[in-house]
């Protein structure tokens, strides 16, 4: 009964739940997915990292590239981080094989934005010789299936798999300028300190927020919010890409909201990736 | 052509209408920065970007040079989304309207001053609006200072940058981007000030159709 | 003038094929590897005098499985298969109406597209699909299309995705049986489940189930190499065979026995499919009485 509610009112099916602070998958309204993280599961890629929301309902893989290349002529001292987001059709029923879709740029363009802006790479780590010769990461996020929340998926992947990410040593040789790749030695990380961990809301009916929206709360929502967080509190993204206007108490209910997330996201990385290590 | 100068902010000016063929256009003028926005529509939809049930609304968004790439996608699904929120799209069902913006000089909060060359256009262009929507870019400076309306040296010598979109009905928030860290009372402070702006803006945009309705009659 | 502008338009787009819809990088860049001083392993010995692989394997037997059914929520049938280090995701969405407008059709249409993910081989591959990524797709809709019942569904189209996450060897057998599993967890009619399996000759031995650097790298010389590799895609209820793809040069009995070792390796898979599939039926079935004692 209540199946056939939900395919034939489908606003009105979420509103009943929503106003009565509970939602159809039985979370609360501020209430996330539980998250799975595990790191280091592409043996192929120099880091990798993959991130499931509710049990498999948004999956992303990530997995970061390394290679070497000369650098721009403005920046001679810096990498290049190159992060990308695919969203191939095997992932939702409404995708079908072709160039990015829109929301793949997007998502695209926020992740360059949450790296560059956060500062979660080491940039001197990336510099092998100023004007010669730099490290470009390429990190490739692929979306396997796609519930909603696809921000904060590919945000934990993507920053994951980068505090993931391990180079070789390399020497050059002063007077032959030959590059050599020391696979003996041991590896150094790329990532720095800063960890930002994106939370996402959605507004419902104009005055209903609830975090981490589905595919289905995705498409009645009236506006979403994406909230990057770092470990000291202050903020590194905050996207609104129009929607139902908020006030600024909304705005920063999202906020808080988003550095309670972003602790215990936190947490759960670090966890899993000292676990790794032992 | 109608003008604004404010302390805090630069000076303001606004042309609608600027060209011939399009439905609405506009130039917008913040300080040197300049956007011209030209608007189509209702207009026959491409099959494929077809809703039953409203309008879809284009957004083609052209830099100064260069061929555009995933940031300029970024930046027109942004001022897509939010022209979306203020037009009344459900009257013009299985139509697009499309809105193509052409940055002419950046010196400084770009992506404001596009969605306020969009909001001129659209009512030039007559179509049916909710409600207006004006945009204001901040930036907080090194000391924590947060000025309006940045140039470009100082969106680069500031630690964060942040654009906010108002509607002029509850004065809400409905587009916010934000680059750089920043805390979040900075970020409180700089909702605040901005807020305040837009309504100094949304009496801009009053006087300029005042004139040039005035010069209509 | 005006086709000579063209002329020289249309060079420079030719010299720059960007990507317009991804974060640019760096126009040209290596992999660490290329700089890497050969290190002292022996490319050339894949079996230890005691006949064991590198693995640890024998020559006849397969690497260990891992199958999981419905890992795709949005997807009809999805299947996550990994042969140890080879790890591979399909999904299958349909039957659904044709992508394209297209003639009327009695026979219902499957299509199938492989991609290697960037980051799941040693060299970094592109994001858009290439020419092997094209043929791999060709093959494994030759493969799978035999075992499906087409007239189930007139004027429809069945879609198979594939994605490697990890290729460390036999990836086209693996995106096979991966595949037609994925079929059968979508619930689409079939004959029978198509299961593949690689098997390599290496001098007097047949490596079964080959790993990445034990697979066949081609050669540039004239002289003719007694080496080669086979895939083999065989329905075991059926005992046919529905694609077969033959790599280097071999003498023709040892074409016969390299392909009975493939056989037989396919017949150690399919219990473990059905296996897998039962527990995915299982559970689903589970599922649906809790739904129903919950709305009793």
């Amino acid at each position: 009964m209540a199946d056939v509610f939900k395919k034939v009112e489908p606003a009105e099916y979420y509103r009943r739940h929503l106003t009565h602070d509970a939602r159809p998958d039985g979370r609360q309204l501020l209430a996330f997915r539980d998250v799975v993280v595990s790191v280091g599961t592409i043996g192929t890629a120099d880091g990798s990292a993959l991130v499931r929301l509710g049990g498999g309902g948004t999956t992303v893989v990530c997995g970061v590239k390394a290679e070497l290349a000369s650098p721009r002529p403005d920046t001679p001292a810096r990498g290049y981080v190159v992060p990308n987001v695919e969203l191939p059709a095997l992932c939702a029923a409404t995708l079908r094989p072709g160039p990015p879709t829109a929301l793949a740029q997007t998502l695209s363009q926020a992740m360059a934005d949450l790296i560059e802006n956060s500062g979660c790479v080491d940039a001197g780590a990336l510099c092998v010789s100023p004007g010669r010769l730099v490290w470009a990461l390429h990190v490739d996020a692929v979306c396997l299936a796609h519930n909603g929340n696809l921000a904060d998926a590919c945000a934990a992947a993507v920053v994951a798999a980068l505090r993931d990410t391990t180079l070789p040593a390399i020497t050059i040789d002063d007077e032959t300028g030959r590059v050599r790749v020391d696979s003996g030695r041991e590896r150094a990380p790329v990532a720095a300190s800063a960890f930002p961990v994106a939370a996402s809301f959605a507004k419902f009916d104009n005055d209903i927020l609830f975090a981490d929206p589905t595919a289905e709360e995705e498409a009645l929502a009236t506006a979403t919010v994406t909230v990057a967080t770092l470990e000291d509190g202050s903020l590194c993204l905050l996207h609104k890409a129009g929607g139902s206007a908020m006030t600024e108490k909304e705005l920063q209910q999202c906020v808080d909201r988003a550095q309670v997330r972003g602790a215990e996201l936190r947490h759960l990385v670090n966890k899993v990736a000292a676990s790794k290590e032992c | 052509m109608s003008c604004l100068k404010q302390s805090n902010l630069r000076g303001f000016a606004c042309e609608q209408s600027c060209l011939t063929r399009s439905d609405g256009s506009a130039t917008f003028n913040q300080g040197e920065t300049t956007v011209l926005a030209a608007v189509y529509g209702p207009v026959e939809v491409k099959l494929s970007k077809e809703h039953v049930e409203k309008a879809a609304v284009d957004v083609i968004y052209k830099p100064k040079v260069g061929i555009p790439g995933c940031k300029e996608k970024a930046t027109e699904q942004l001022i897509k989304s939010t022209c979306e929120t203020v037009l009344l799209v459900a009257l013009h069902p299985r139509t697009a309207v499309v809105i193509v913006l052409q940055e002419m000089q950046n010196t400084g909060s770009l992506l404001s001053c596009c969605i306020n060359a969009c909001c001129q256009a659209l009512m030039d262009a007559g179509i049916n609006m909710r409600c207006l929507v004006c945009a204001v870019t901040t930036t907080v400076d090194q000391e924590g200072h947060i000025i309006l309306d940045p140039t470009s040296k100082q969106e680069e010598d500031g630690k964060a940058v942040l654009t906010f979109a108002f509607d002029s009905k509850t004065n809400g928030v409905i587009m916010t981007t934000t680059s750089g860290i920043y805390s979040s009372q900075e970020y409180q402070e700089c909702l605040l000030s901005a807020q305040h702006a837009s309504a100094k803006i949304f009496e801009f945009y009053r006087d300029s159709i005042l004139k040039k309705l005035s010069r209509v009659s | 003038m005006l086709t000579s502008m063209l002329t020289s338009i249309t060079i420079y787009l030719n010299a720059m094929p960007l990507d317009r819809m991804r974060i640019p990088g760096p126009e040209d860049s290596k992999p660490p590897f290329v700089y890497e001083t050969p290190s002292g392993v022996d490319v050339s010995n894949l079996v230890k005098t005691n006949g064991c692989r590198k693995d640890g394997r024998k020559a006849d037997h397969i690497r260990p499985m891992f199958i999981k059914c419905g890992i795709i929520s949005q997807a009809q049938g999805s299947v996550y298969i990994e042969f140890n280090n080879t790890k591979v995701i399909c999904g299958v969405y349909g039957p659904r109406e044709f992508g394209k407008r297209e003639d009327f059709s009695m026979n219902g249409r499957l299509t199938c597209d492989f991609k290697f993910a960037t980051f799941s081989c040693k060299q970094r591959r592109q994001h858009q699909q290439d020419a092997e990524e094209k043929e791999l797709s060709q093959l494994l809709l030759q493969s799978l299309s035999p075992a499906v019942c087409l007239h189930k569904f007139p004027k429809a189209q069945v879609d198979i995705y594939v994605i490697i996450l990890e290729n460390d060897g036999s990836a086209l057998s693996a995106a096979v049986t991966c595949g037609s599993l994925a079929l059968a967890d979508a619930g689409i009619e079939m004959y029978d489940m198509v299961v593949a399996c690689s098997a390599r000759k290496y001098f007097n031995s047949i490596l079964l189930d080959p790993t990445a650097a034990e697979e066949i790298v081609p050669m540039k010389t004239n002289e003719s190499v007694d080496e080669g590799e086979m895939t083999v895609a065989y329905m075991p209820s059926l005992n046919q065979v529905s694609g077969l793809i033959l790599k280097g040069e071999m003498h023709t009995q040892v074409c016969a026995q390299i392909m009975k070792s493939c056989l037989e390796g396919c017949n150690l898979i399919y219990p473990v499919l059905q296996q897998s599939l039962i527990t995915s039926i299982r559970k689903s079935l589970s599922n649906v009485d809790l739904q129903g004692s919950k709305e009793l």
